[in-house]
């Protein structure tokens, strides 16, 4: 028995040392660093290299992406290598461009949306830009390529070429477009739907008040003072002005009430001059239509607002009308009518000045409210089923907000990507 | 008229002699009370202490008189950061009517930082057409300013060397008091040419910026006289904003007065309406 | 005539509409080249509308003179002002200052526009005070909480306030930067919407009131 026992001990020792010069002799044991010149290569150079256009631009840059590695970290920097041409005779020669941690620059982390994603989310990618130190130009072959640098180590991945090329079509904003094609066509969808049948509109109340507001200065037979606001033809709360314009004017000829409407921009007076004419021809009145109850008066902001002011204390209007858009002036306009013990009406889109109107005015047409009475007042088909168009983006909109925030909740919670594949579709990218 | 009723009616006159006391006695007799800094206002602060020398800082003083007392301190508490930090710093204006100011406070400035024109820094001038001027600047800053406000060229001025367009500006703010102003700096600006952006504004315009702020469109936003003595604090160099801070603090605190008193006469009289009704019934 | 005056500048409208609403996706450099060429054109088009604002002044207060209508002598006034203020600007240039001397130029922008425009941005100052006393009343709960949301604001605004209340400051931010921010972003996607599709009406030539005139 004591000598099994024996032979058994001088078998286990004699595997012991048979297998401890085995595992010695695997190559794969990093004991000691090869060097090649003055660089040590143990760290592993970073795999998959891929470098092209990066799409989507208007030329100048090229993207490089990459696996990610074992010993990405904050103590582990890349740098991205450039050189002009095809060939590089020594990859460690080519000019450092950019070098940042390890840890950083990820697919996930840039702004491509899903449908122009060059590689899956957990590679790296960086962008290099024509301009800051780097050149790089259209048509021309460059090498790239990307080290990964520890201390004194470095590994460099084999060089890839690349060319730099504008491109034709933003494909990252493509989502864009289409939402706009979406919208235009409910717009138009909409327009075509009024033209054909009546379309229901539910009354402004503001639009009570401003037939209230005529009656009481043809009671005191006092004039109206009517403004159209700081903007061109070319705004829309402007083009609304217009139209409640031609609505009082019709009142105001019917009840053969005065009328003052100053103006800023010439074009707007011209329009309105139209307007009131027609108004007063549709309310059998021509002959009390008088040219100047239009006028220009400048378009400084300031001299405007002394001017009309002045004509406020001077005249003593009964009822002033404020449609439109406005800056500053604002409150120097409705305090000076409000000193007068004039009735006030304002309708305007200009969010920043609401406040002061809506102290200072006895009512106030808030943001869309005034296209909303316009179109309400003209029953224009184009106008109407603009409102409707809106109304239909507006819902739509509140449709992705509220199904948006439930996604992307549920993807924070569950620490998901597929709420991603909705959320961009609403993205803009830049 | 009962008391309450002649209160309410009050001539506006004496609100303004108020106003204009509150406003008047504290530039007189300043107190000085410390300032809070917002963080909006750091946003600013702290991306231009974070651009390295030799950065191009954009300001665009898109103003004009009007807004000289909530703006022009901006402007002056920007310059002085900028041209402490040795930013090559361009300035231009949208508005025309701010043109002539917009080059005296740069001149001025510069000259107490010992700053040279061509050199560290550049005033553009105005061109016309707004918006415009700023696709222009986007794609050939010299095209769209060939000379200065001074008529040099400015193709081979010093300060403006490696800047071909807006991509090589490291920092804009537009100091804007309507339109054009911040918004179309980042529609037309920003949006398409992928620089930071700041803004400064004048206090009723600040409410309206916040979802610019909130969603990352600009970096910082300084508001109003607040604002500017914020900024005044944090560069540690006292101006006329942290002096009008005083005044703001009397005026604002003499509408709050005004508004409880008004109040109090409105309650009162409503109370003595539903006495009487009740008596009369 | 009718053609030249109203079918060209819509199919003009039409065709630069399409054209440069595409060229926003489009990140080639002819495009970007094209949208700098239209927006030098706007520039010089921009400083002609000078021109023309300047010249419908005099048109419209020298005829106020002619006529000798109520208040022409402000209208004279103008003139006179407007007429030496251009040349003492072309005298000078157009620079208010050179080498640090003001010019007569300077002089007027300086003490004459400067103060007079600040005057007018002064006086709101005043206007807000007598707006509040007489409209900040809590005549509902509407009215009562714009009431004290304004009190908020107006303590945490300035250093006073958030000396007094240090708890206004920090209120202030919060309705600024939540319950301000959602709203207006509200109103900003509204209006948004509206110029969106006021746009897309003008391209294709659903809304000429631009072109002036009424309708056809």
């Amino acid at each position: 028995m004591k000598r099994e026992t024996l032979d058994v001990k001088r078998q286990v020792w004699m595997a012991s040392l048979f297998l401890f010069v085995a595992v010695l002799s695997q190559p794969w044991m990093p004991v000691y660093a090869q060097y090649d010149g003055q660089t040590k290569k143990t760290l592993p150079p970073p795999q998959d290299v891929r470098a092209f256009d990066t799409p989507s631009d208007g030329g100048g840059s090229l993207t490089v992406v990459w696996a990610p590695a074992p010993y990405d970290s904050a103590a582990t920097k890349y740098q991205i290598l450039l050189s002009d041409g095809a060939t590089v005779a020594d990859p460690a020669a080519m000019k450092v461009v950019a070098e940042f941690p390890a840890n950083q620059h990820y697919v996930r982390e840039s702004k491509w949306p899903w449908w122009t994603r060059p590689a899956t989310g957990d590679q790296h990618q960086f962008t290099l830009r024509n301009g800051r130190g780097v050149e790089l130009k259209d048509g021309i072959v460059y090498s790239i390529t990307v080290a990964a640098v520890l201390s004194d180590d470095r590994g460099i991945a084999q060089p890839v070429q690349a060319t730099a090329q504008p491109n034709w079509m933003n494909w990252n904003q493509i989502n864009n477009l289409l939402l706009a094609l979406l919208f235009g066509g409910i717009v138009f969808y909409a327009i075509s739907t009024a033209r054909k049948r009546e379309i229901f509109l539910r009354r402004i109340p503001g639009l009570d008040a401003v037939d209230e507001a005529i009656g009481r200065a043809t009671e005191l037979g006092k004039p109206i003072l009517y403004l159209t606001g700081a903007h061109d033809m070319s705004d829309p709360s402007t083009i609304a002005a217009a139209v409640i314009l031609g609505r009082v004017a019709k009142r105001t000829a019917a009840y053969e009430t005065e009328l003052l409407v100053p103006h800023r921009d010439p074009i707007t007076m011209a329009v309105c001059q139209e307007i009131t004419k027609q108004a007063y021809l549709e309310a059998g009145k021509p002959d009390l239509y008088k040219d100047d109850s239009n006028f220009f008066i400048t378009s400084d902001q300031f001299s405007y607002t002394a001017a009309v002011d002045g004509i406020m204390l001077r005249k003593k209007p009964a009822a002033n009308f404020f449609m439109g858009a406005y800056f500053a002036e604002a409150l120097l306009l409705t305090e000076t009518g409000a000193s007068t013990g004039a009735i006030q009406i304002a309708g305007t889109d200009s969010d920043h000045q609401l406040p002061f109107f809506v102290t200072t005015c006895d009512y106030t047409l808030i943001g869309e409210e005034l296209y909303a009475a316009s179109a309400y007042l003209s029953r224009e088909p184009v106008q109407v089923g603009t409102l409707r168009g809106q109304d239909i983006g507006k819902a739509l909109i509140l449709g992705v907000l509220g199904v948006g925030t439930i996604l992307a909740t549920l993807g924070v919670l569950l620490d998901a990507q597929w709420p991603q594949l909705f959320l961009d579709v609403f993205k803009d990218v830049k | 008229m009962t008391f309450a009723e002649r209160m309410l009616k009050i001539d506006r006159r004496i609100i303004f002699l108020v106003i204009g006391l509150c406003t008047l006695l504290p530039l007189l007799y300043p107190v000085g009370l410390p300032i809070k800094i917002s963080p909006e206002v750091r946003g600013v602060y702290d991306y231009i202490e974070s651009l390295p020398e030799g950065s191009v800082f954009l300001l665009s003083l898109d103003f004009d008189p009007a807004s000289k007392p909530e703006l022009h301190p901006q402007a002056i508490s920007l310059l002085r950061h900028a041209f402490r930090k040795n930013l090559r710093v361009v300035a231009m204006t949208l508005w025309v009517s701010g043109t002539g100011m917009a080059d005296q406070v740069v001149t001025q400035v510069a000259r107490e930082m010992g700053k040279e024109s061509g050199k560290d820094y550049v005033f553009l001038g105005w061109s016309p057409g707004g918006t415009a001027v700023i696709i222009n600047m986007g794609q050939d800053l010299y095209g769209a300013f060939p000379a200065d406000y001074n008529g040099k060229p400015t193709k081979g001025m010093p300060v403006l060397q490696g800047i071909a367009n807006l991509r090589d500006v490291n920092y804009a703010i537009s100091l804007g008091a309507g339109n054009p102003g911040v918004e179309a700096w980042y529609v037309f600006g920003k949006d398409k040419y992928k620089f930071e952006l700041g803004g400064g504004c004048t206090g009723v315009m600040a409410p309206g910026l916040y979802p610019l702020l909130r969603s990352g469109q600009i970096n910082g936003l300084i508001g109003g006289l607040r604002g500017a003595a914020e900024y005044e604090t944090l560069i540690g160099q006292k101006g006329k904003a942290i002096a009008g801070m005083d005044a703001q603090s009397a005026t604002h605190l003499a509408i709050i007065v005004l508004v409880i008193i008004c109040n109090l006469f409105y309650f009162s009289m409503r109370r003595q309406a539903t006495q009487q009704s009740r008596s009369g019934a | 005539m009718i053609f030249l005056r109203r079918q060209v500048p819509l199919l003009i409208t039409l065709i630069t509409g399409l054209v440069f609403a595409a060229q926003y996706y489009v990140p080639h450099p002819a495009s970007e080249q094209m949208l700098t060429s239209v927006t030098k054109w706007l520039q010089i088009i921009g400083g002609f509308a000078l021109v023309l604002g300047v010249s419908s002044l005099f048109h419209v207060h020298a005829m106020k003179i002619r006529r000798k209508e109520a208040g022409w002598g402000y209208s004279f006034v103008l003139y006179v002002s407007m007429l030496g203020t251009i040349a003492i600007g072309l005298w000078s240039n157009g620079k208010e200052a050179v080498d640090g001397t003001m010019t007569a130029f300077g002089w007027i922008y300086n003490f004459m526009m400067v103060p007079l425009q600040g005057t007018m941005f002064a006086i709101l100052a005043l206007f807000i005070a007598s707006a509040a006393y007489r409209s900040f009343r809590a005549r509902s709960r509407e009215a009562a909480v714009l009431l004290i949301a304004a009190v908020i604001v107006m303590m945490g605004r300035v250093p006073l306030g958030e000396y007094l209340i240090p708890l206004s400051g920090d209120l202030s931010q919060w309705i600024l930067n939540v319950l301000n921010a959602s709203v207006r972003r509200a109103i900003l996607i509204g209006v948004s919407l509206g110029t969106v599709a006021l746009s897309i009406k003008i391209i294709f030539g659903m809304e000429r009131s631009y072109l002036g005139g009424g309708k056809e």
